[in-house]
Parts: C-alpha cells; sequence; structure tokens
C-alpha cells in the first residue's frame, strides 16, 4: 500500500445529535460501526463496486440503525450509568448474519444483524395484515411462500452480559478462538464465552486490599491477533503488561512488562498524566504492539521490553500548555490509535480536528484535518501544519489558534484497502486514497 | 516562591475537578479521580516544600508576615505556558520528604513516581506535621475524623455520605484567557466573580491565605480552640467564621469576594477530599478497610466510614489549617 498522503475527501455523515464514542472496522471493511454517546449504533455499508465504473470505488451508506444502550440507574448505588457505547467490537463472519459486540460503562451485549428481503405470506389462520381470521370463515388449507420484500435490516440482541463489572468498562477484544472475549474496567479483565452470558471468569485483577493505595488503574487490553492465550493490557502509569492465560488461571503476574524510563528532564505537575496509556493495539501481524499516550504514539517490539521501538510526537507543541489543558479537562482526553493493513502506517488524532499519519518505513508523517469547510468532495486532503513559534507562514495554523473543543479521539481503518473513517464529534468522515 | 502559588493554583483547581466528578452523570471516574490526585499530590508536595520562610510566619489573627517576594505589579511575562516545563529545583523536592527544609532542597535525584510515592509521601508529610505542631496538629485532626463518623447518617450525597455544600462555591478557578481560549472546564461553576488568570498579577491575592496553611499548629490554636464546643451539632451553621477570619489580612490589591470563596471552597472540599483515595488523607491505618464487592463504586464509597467533616466543626477551625491538616 502506498503512502497515505493523497486523501479524497470521500464522504461524510453527520449525527444531528450524538457525540461518536468509538468507529470500528468489521474484518473484511464491507461493514463499518460508530457507537455514539446516546447508546446509539450506527452501521455503514460499502456498496458493491459496480462494474460499470470501475474507477469509482464503493461508497458507505447507512446500513441499520439500532438503539444498543439505555440509561440506567444503579439504585443501591445511586449511581447513573451512561450509555454512551465505549467500544464496538466485530465478529468474524460466520454465516449470513453479523455479529457485533458493544459496550457502555457496566454491560456488554452481542447484537445480531440480519437481513430480510423475503417474507412468508398466504397464511392459513392470519389475513395479510397479520389479523386472525375468525376459523369458520377458513375452508381451504395453502402453504405459505416466501416472496420477496423490500430489504431490511434487523438487529436483535443475542447475549446480554451483565453485572460483571464494578468500575468503568474501557475495552473489550474479542479473542482468535472466535469463542471468548475479555472485558476490562478499570481494575478487573473478565474473560466470556459467548455462549455464557451468567458468568465470567475474571483473568486480571489489580484492586489493592486497601483503596487507599491504587497506584493505577487499567486503560486499555487487547487480545492477541493469532495467540489466544496472550493478551495485553496496558496501565495508567504508562505501562504495558502481557500475559499469558496458560501460566496461571489469574493472571495477575505478567508474563512481559513493557516500561519505558522516565525522562527526567521533562517531569512536571502533569508527567503521570500524559504518560498514562489510552490505547494500546496488536499490531496485524502480533508482532509489536502500539501505544497512545497525551503527546506520543510509541512502537513496541514484543521481544524488548525496556523501551519503545519508534516514538512518534504526535502534538508536541502542547507540551509548554499542560497547565490549561489540565484546566480545560482536555489532558485526560483519550485518544486511540491505529494500524494500516499491512502494519506500514500508523493514525491517531489530535485536536482541531487534525488527526495524524506516520508511516513507519519513510518516517514521513502527515497532518490532515476533518473539516467540511476545507475539503471540497473528491478532493485532495491538504496536509495541515501547526506553526510552534516564529513567524507563522500563511498556511499555517498556530498554536494559540487550535480549537480544542474539535478533538479527534477515534480513528478506524480498513483492514485491507487505504480507506479511513475519522470521527470528528459528530461527524463521521470517511477518505480514501485517491485513485487515478 | 511562584511555584508555591502555582501550586496552590493547581491545588484548587484539582479539588474542584474531585468535587465536580462526584455530580457527573455516570459515576466517579476511577482514573480520572486517579490522575487528579497524583497531580494534587505533586502540586501539595511544591506548596509545603517552597522555601519562603516568610510565609511561614503567619500569627493566629491570620495576619501574614509581609511576604517578601510579593510583587503584585509582576508583569505576567513569565508564561503561563510555564506549567508544562520541568519545574524548578524547588519543586523536585524528592518525594519521600521529611521535612521541609528552609533552604531549597537539591535537585540530587529525579523524583521517581513510583508505587511509593502515595505512602511515602503521606507519611512524610504527616511526620512533618508530627513534628512540629503535634498535638494540636492531631487534636484538630481527631476531632475533623470523630464528627465524620457522627455525620454518618447525615445528608446522603450521591456518591453516599458525602454531606451537604454549599452551591456554587467549590468552583475551580475560571481558567484563564491565555492560551486555550478561556473556556470553562465542563462542569465549572462559574459563579466566581473574578477571572483568575494563571498570569503572575494574581500573587496579590493569594498571599494572605497562603501563610497561615503552612503553620497549622499558631493558626489551629486559635482556630481549634473553640473545637470542643464546636463538635457537631448537625449543622446549620454556614461557614463564616472561616471567611470573616480571612477578611482580615490585609493585602495589596486583594479581591475580598473571590478569597472569601475560594477559602471557603477549600474548607469544604476538605470533606470531599476527606474520603479520598491514595492514602492523601491517612494519619492512621484505620480507614482503609475492606470493603465488600456490592459495595465498590469508586474509592469515595470505598469508605463510607470516612464521612465529611460536619459543617459546625469546620467553621470553628481556621480553613487553611484544615486544609494543611487533610493534606
Amino acid at each position: 500500500l502506498k503512502c497515505t498522503e493523497k486523501y479524497v475527501y470521500y464522504l461524510s455523515f453527520q449525527s444531528k445529535s450524538d457525540i461518536i464514542s468509538t468507529v470500528e472496522f468489521n474484518h473484511t471493511g464491507e461493514l463499518l460501526a460508530t457507537g455514539d454517546k446516546g447508546g446509539r449504533v450506527v452501521i455503514f455499508q460499502r456498496e458493491q463496486e459496480s462494474k460499470n465504473q470501475v474507477h469509482r470505488r464503493g461508497e458507505y451508506n447507512v446500513y441499520s440503525t439500532f438503539q444498543s444502550h439505555e440509561p440506567e440507574f444503579d439504585y443501591l448505588k445511586s449511581l447513573e450509568i451512561e450509555e454512551k457505547i465505549n467500544k464496538i467490537r466485530w465478529l468474524p463472519q460466520q454465516n449470513a448474519a453479523y455479529f457485533l459486540l458493544s459496550t457502555n460503562d457496566k454491560t456488554v451485549k452481542l447484537w445480531k444483524v440480519s437481513e430480510r428481503d423475503k417474507r412468508p405470506e398466504g397464511y392459513n389462520l392470519k389475513d395479510e395484515e397479520g389479523r386472525l381470521r375468525d376459523p369458520a370463515t377458513i375452508t381451504t388449507l395453502r402453504v405459505p411462500v416466501l416472496r420477496p420484500m423490500d430489504l431490511m435490516v434487523e438487529a436483535t440482541p443475542r447475549r446480554v452480559f451483565a453485572n460483571a463489572h464494578t468500575y468503568h468498562i474501557n475495552s473489550i477484544s474479542v479473542n482468535s478462538d472466535y469463542e471468548t472475549y475479555m472485558s476490562a474496567d478499570d481494575l478487573r479483565i473478565n474473560l466470556w464465552n459467548f455462549e455464557i452470558t451468567n458468568q465470567s471468569f475474571n483473568i486480571v485483577d489489580i484492586k489493592p486490599a486497601n483503596m487507599e493505595e491504587l497506584t493505577e488503574v487499567i486503560t486499555a487490553a487487547e487480545f492477541h491477533p493469532h495467540h489466544c492465550n496472550t493478551f495485553v493490557y496496558s496501565s495508567s502509569k504508562g505501562t504495558i503488561r502481557l500475559c499469558d492465560m496458560r501460566a496461571s488461571a489469574l493472571c495477575d503476574r505478567h508474563t512481559k512488562f513493557f516500561e519505558e524510563p522516565e525522562d527526567p528532564s521533562n517531569r512536571s505537575f502533569f508527567s503521570e498524566i500524559i504518560s498514562s496509556i489510552s490505547d494500546v493495539k496488536f499490531s496485524h501481524s502480533g508482532r509489536y504492539i502500539m501505544t497512545r499516550d497525551y503527546l506520543t504514539v510509541k512502537v513496541w517490539d514484543l521481544n524488548m521490553e525496556n523501551r519503545p521501538i519508534e516514538t512518534y510526537q504526535v502534538h508536541d507543541y502542547l507540551r509548554s500548555k499542560l497547565c490549561s489543558l489540565y484546566e480545560n479537562d482536555c489532558i485526560f482526553d483519550k485518544f486511540e490509535c491505529v494500524w494500516n493493513g499491512s502494519d506500514s502506517v500508523i493514525m491517531t488524532g489530535s485536536y482541531n480536528n487534525f488527526f495524524r499519519m506516520f508511516d513507519r518505513n519513510t518516517k514521513r508523517d502527515v497532518t490532515l484535518e476533518a473539516s467540511r469547510e476545507n475539503s471540497k468532495p473528491r478532493a485532495i486532503l491538504k496536509p495541515r501544519k501547526v506553526c510552534v513559534g516564529g513567524k507563522r507562514r500563511k498556511d499555517e495554523i498556530s498554536v494559540d489558534s487550535l480549537d480544542f473543543s474539535k478533538k479527534i479521539l477515534h480513528t478506524a481503518w480498513h483492514p485491507s484497502e487505504n480507506i479511513i473513517a475519522v470521527a470528528a464529534t459528530n461527524n463521521l468522515y470517511i477518505f480514501q486514497d485517491k485513485v487515478n | 516562591m511562584e511555584f508555591k502559588l502555582e501550586a496552590h493554583r493547581i491545588v484548587s483547581i484539582s479539588l474542584g475537578k474531585i468535587y465536580n466528578s462526584r455530580v457527573q452523570r455516570g459515576g466517579i471516574k476511577l482514573h480520572k479521580n486517579l490522575l487528579v490526585s497524583l497531580v494534587l499530590r505533586s502540586a501539595r508536595q511544591v506548596y509545603l516544600s517552597d522555601p519562603c520562610p516568610g510565609l511561614y510566619l503567619a500569627g493566629p489573627a491570620g495576619i501574614p508576615a509581609p511576604p517578601p517576594q510579593q510583587q503584585p505589579g509582576e508583569p505576567a511575562a513569565g508564561p503561563p505556558a510555564g506549567w508544562g516545563e520541568p519545574p524548578p529545583p524547588v519543586a523536585r523536592a524528592s518525594w519521600p520528604e521529611t521535612e521541609p527544609q528552609p533552604e531549597r532542597p537539591s535537585v540530587s535525584h529525579a523524583p521517581r513516581v513510583g508505587d511509593e510515592v502515595p505512602v511515602t509521601t503521606v507519611t512524610g508529610v504527616g511526620d512533618v506535621l508530627q513534628g512540629r505542631e503535634a498535638d494540636a496538629t492531631e487534636a484538630a485532626w481527631s476531632r475533623v475524623e470523630r464528627p465524620r463518623q457522627a455525620a454518618a447518617g447525615e445528608a446522603e450525597g450521591p456518591a453516599g455520605g458525602w454531606g451537604v455544600f454549599p452551591e456554587g462555591s467549590l468552583a475551580a478557578r475560571r481558567p484563564c484567557g491565555c492560551p486555550l481560549g478561556g473556556e470553562d472546564p465542563p462542569g465549572t461553576p462559574a459563579a466566581t466573580p473574578r477571572t483568575a488568570c494563571c498570569c503572575a498579577p494574581r500573587p496579590a491575592e493569594d498571599e494572605p491565605p497562603a501563610p497561615p496553611a503552612v503553620c497549622p499548629r499558631k493558626r489551629g490554636a486559635a482556630g481549634v480552640g473553640g473545637g470542643p464546643a464546636g463538635c457537631p451539632a448537625p449543622g446549620s451553621t454556614p461557614l463564616k467564621k472561616p471567611r470573616r477570619n480571612l477578611e482580615q489580612p490585609p493585602s495589596g490589591g486583594e479581591d475580598d469576594d473571590a478569597e472569601e470563596m475560594e477559602t471557603g471552597n477549600v474548607a469544604n472540599l476538605i470533606s470531599i477530599f476527606g474520603s479520598s483515595f491514595s492514602g492523601l488523607l491517612r494519619k492512621s491505618p484505620g480507614g482503609g478497610r475492606e470493603e465488600e464487592e456490592g459495595e465498590e463504586s469508586g474509592p469515595e464509597a470505598a469508605e463510607p466510614g470516612q464521612i465529611c467533616c460536619d459543617k459546625p466543626v469546620l467553621r470553628d477551625m481556621n480553613p487553611w489549617s484544615t486544609a494543611i491538616v487533610a493534606f
């Protein structure tokens, strides 16, 4: 896949109400799911490429919309449980239906999304509107037949995995065995079997006996893409632990521990906050993990624990603004990061609706902006640049002009093609590279 | 000096965040509160260790010794963005600090942010307090704790047992207009009448309350003296007395209203802070008990025994001594 500097502004969906809180392609890239703060899931489907217009790539259209989670109230603790969808993860497709997991702070649900394009007609006991017929009027017997109908996509909740998390769920990850998955909250990770909803197996528990001694929490967790016994979880202290479920039932003791020594010259009041890892992702190959903290993205080799092999500065110009960012809570923003299909390019978001891509091979990077004002449909995205001091050039934007309310926290990359989905507040942008 | 003020400001902001987190939808976010508490600890450390002897000489009446370095007209040249830069040597007091040194602590080693920080730091500060104002502090402290337990049955806030606070007084300060456009942080009550700015002109306002804070014994003798009598009567008395105390100290260019509110902030925020995790208030190990699974809903609910201090008791304690004792 070629370097990704030429992205064509493609298509944008604007949701009138809610902020998008998660974005995820399925394993083929045919479907793209988004979850929002209002608990809704919207699934886009790529239309089939028409044979007439080979040069025109398939566009994504809304395929299904459903309410996944509703706000709840825990009366025992007097706590409201937000309906915001924290994560969506697809299961690999095994039949005609699609399955995905969606989770809010407390409950994971397995949804089945299936198509219905036929309906039975000719019932004996019911009329065409479904009203019961008077049995006395039935004089003949017929076999109902299936007739075509307008395509209907329905989503049904097939499993609800509830009451297993005391703290807020931040991650879910489907295992490569396709039989189990894990859910992680601030202090615990549970292993589930898809078929069993009334029990889960606790595999990580970092809750101290005395909560006063709490020093770190789990921030993200993911299964290895190929080894069903291996998973990683990241912490608020900037560390990553790799665990092997074969070693023991409770994986409190890690197999590997990834941590980079702190740079003492960068010490500040906010050092701990900015070292907290907000996302961890295995590469598709399973050889590397990528972590995102507030200012950087790091790539780690699983075979080297003492430091990352690559570090990319996302927006280092914010380092001198940490106090202000602490005040307005931006320092707590949890940015995600993604690999492209070949693990050669990584992408993550920033402020002002900027997002960044880093090519690991050429070491080139680019800053792009997701905004309608700056992009006409089918136009090539122009690289952006933040001016950090001195004379500002014409197309540059100064650090002080950045809009910190426009943050790109969630992005997704098509598993095999250069198509990216970028969530900018309540807008979804889909970009793909230019086809000549 | 400036870093002490900035540390103080960060402390206020952090306390405001902890307070606001209680009323946020979705319950208390453990991760965010943990991070805020870490910042709070760092700021407190700087605040306590900043070597400004003049500031420590507060009299019981609350009149501070004139702080030698106070420059109300100090230009705002110091970049507010300087926060992200490494703090000066004074701020890098080693984490397991046993005593605040009157001279600048040396930058002998990089502070290690490790597991021992919470416990060690608290112990360190606790030792300090023990050494310097043992009796009064202990007495004040135990007085705070007893009414907490007595008040256990009282007003239950959303997080369980937090008690009632005057509305609108717990603001983190409004962020300054520089450099990020001056947006109010979400959830921050915009009740503060003045525009708190992280630029330098603020020091004039902050000076007076700072001095008494580090000398609890002297303040405490006066403030806590009324303690026994002020033991909790289930409270309707608002926090008027502490505010009046702090109106007295003269200070150039001071905004009385804002300062008043700020004091009230801290006095009230202590109650929230009282049940925070990470050993920030750990004087005796008695508070951290095992909780059942069913009770867990975050750090505050994990210690239901430590309910907020009742207002009448707080009224009789100098709020700054309360703050420092709490920290």
